[in-house]
């Protein structure tokens, strides 16, 4: 009896085991393509109940997304450039915080409604630095198509969106060149007032 | 936003006097400014030394928008009905390309020259002088070439960034284009130029309304925005879209600084497990609604 108890004990024990390592595989075999792809089928999803779902239930539906796609944290040093050191412990986290939350209230203000989009993939290449880029478009019903290309960095055993480029036009670079000049014109707290400036307005909009 | 600069772009090509007239100017009151440079911080930005003025002239245009141009667009839009706006649009566009051909040739692309020459043979005919974009249903689609883009294609770097009055973001390799892309437009030639011009412009802002809205719904320093988004966006046109994204160099040195830094403030692991946490108790990433 004890014995049959033991053996019920380890084939749980087992079975755990190979769900998780199983699980592991699945995270860690995730590719920049899969990352992408994955996020934007959440984002579409999110368009076609856009209307029901309101601004407040887009972000919702959004900040799990983002977050496990983007990485924040990583883009939220690189806009601010050598400027990052110079703040200290609280300003970095409170900034992190406000580039999250401008992050996903620009996505909820911006994908806000469906008319038959869909993104369609591209290829995707490597870079020098043991980075990702895939190439992927938007397709808009009667307008031009918009070029997306996603560059990813690996964080642990994932890959993470650190930068979009749209038509050509980096938002990172984009984003560090007018963060860096408020910082450097105006300072840190007018620079997080603006970003809570434009959230607040984006879930007014 | 690309969407905007084009129009502006186009609206550049018609006004060969006023660009030389406007440069001049331009640079006389940089003389100018420059003195009282002294009283705000210099430019950082190596591509736009001449920011101080450049700034003036972008307040002074977004001014002129607020009260001349947006007032007139929005009665324009009003009054006239969308098929018209369009069949307006469609007009103006076929008439530049024929600078278009001529820049495709400049640039030795010579198949998008047949596809461009087909394009304005259509529209100008079964288009009906062009108000119909009839070569769009039949796969040929507008392409966008310019002088600019040619010195860009023959090796000419794009020179300082620029604000013109009335005509907005360009560059001095810009302005040098636009004087060559308004030797080449009909429009220059004709008694009916003016007129013709006044209409494109209005057309022009009517529908760049969309695009502005969207400069100031997601811009935390209009100008700044502006100045990148055109600058990045003339430089893919001039590639053809063919940037390097892939080894952008300004974003892959910066993440890979990042990843050696053994020495940042804020360790990284921490804080992704705080965001984690948060996010999962969806507290502090929820969106500040009053």
């Amino acid at each position: 009896m004890i014995l049959k108890k033991i053996q019920l004990v380890l084939f749980y024990i087992f079975c755990l085991a190979v769900t998780n390592t199983t699980l592991a595989q699945t995270d860690s075999a995730a590719t920049a393509k899969q990352v992408v792809e994955k996020f934007q089928s959440e984002l579409i999803t999110v368009m076609k109940n856009g209307k029901q779902l309101g601004y407040a239930g887009r972000y919702k539906n959004l900040t799990q997304p983002v977050s496990d796609s983007h990485d924040l944290t990583k883009i939220a040093r690189i806009i601010v450039g050598k400027e990052w050191e110079k703040l200290s412990e609280t300003q970095q986290q409170k900034l992190v915080d406000a580039i999250i939350r401008l992050s996903i209230a620009s996505y909820a203000h911006n994908f806000k409604d469906f008319s038959g989009e869909s993104f369609i993939f591209d290829s995707e290449e490597e870079t020098t630095r043991g980075g990702f880029v895939v190439h992927s478009h938007l397709v808009i019903p009667d307008d031009k198509p918009v070029k997306f290309d996603y560059m990813l960095k690996e964080k642990g055993n994932s890959w993470r969106i650190i930068n979009i480029i749209a038509n050509g036009v980096s938002d990172l670079a984009l984003k560090r060149s007018e963060y860096t000049t408020i910082l450097q014109r105006e300072g840190f707290d007018s620079l997080v007032a603006k970003i809570n400036e434009r959230i607040d307005a984006y879930s007014k909009l | 936003m690309n969407i905007i600069f084009r129009k502006i772009s186009n609206t550049k090509i018609n006004y060969i006097i006023t660009v030389v007239f406007i440069l001049t100017t331009a640079v006389s009151i940089i003389g100018c400014a420059t003195d009282k440079a002294n009283e705000q911080p210099i430019s950082n930005n190596k591509a736009d030394p001449y920011e101080n003025f450049n700034r003036k002239m972008f307040a002074f245009n977004s001014s002129v928008d607020t009260h001349v141009a947006k007032p007139i667009s929005d009665s324009y839009k009003s009054v006239t009905p969308e098929f018209v706006q369009t069949g307006v649009a469609n007009f103006f566009n076929n008439l530049k390309n024929i600078n278009v051909i001529i820049n495709d040739v400049l640039q030795a692309k010579f198949t998008q020259s047949a596809h461009d020459t087909g394009r304005i043979a259509l529209n100008t005919t079964l288009g009906i002088g062009g108000l119909f974009d009839v070569a769009k249903h039949a796969g040929l689609e507008q392409n966008e070439e310019d002088f600019d883009q040619t010195l860009a294609v023959w090796g000419v770097s794009p020179g300082s960034y620029l604000v013109l009055p009335f005509f907005g973001p360009s560059t001095t390799r810009g302005v040098h284009g636009a004087i060559f892309d308004a030797a080449t437009s009909p429009t220059t030639y004709t008694m009916i130029g003016v007129p013709i011009n006044m209409v494109s412009v209005v057309n022009t802002r009517a529908n760049a309304d969309g695009s502005l809205k969207f400069i100031n719904e997601a811009a935390l320093d209009p100008y700044v925005f502006t100045r990148e988004s055109f600058m990045q966006w003339r430089n893919n046109l001039a590639t053809d879209g063919k940037t390097d994204s892939a080894n952008n160099n300004i974003d892959e040195l910066d993440i890979e600084s990042l990843d050696d830094e053994k020495t940042s403030a804020l360790k990284e692991d921490g804080a992704v497990a705080k965001k984690s946490n948060e996010s999962n108790s969806g507290i502090s990433l929820e969106p500040e609604t009053k």
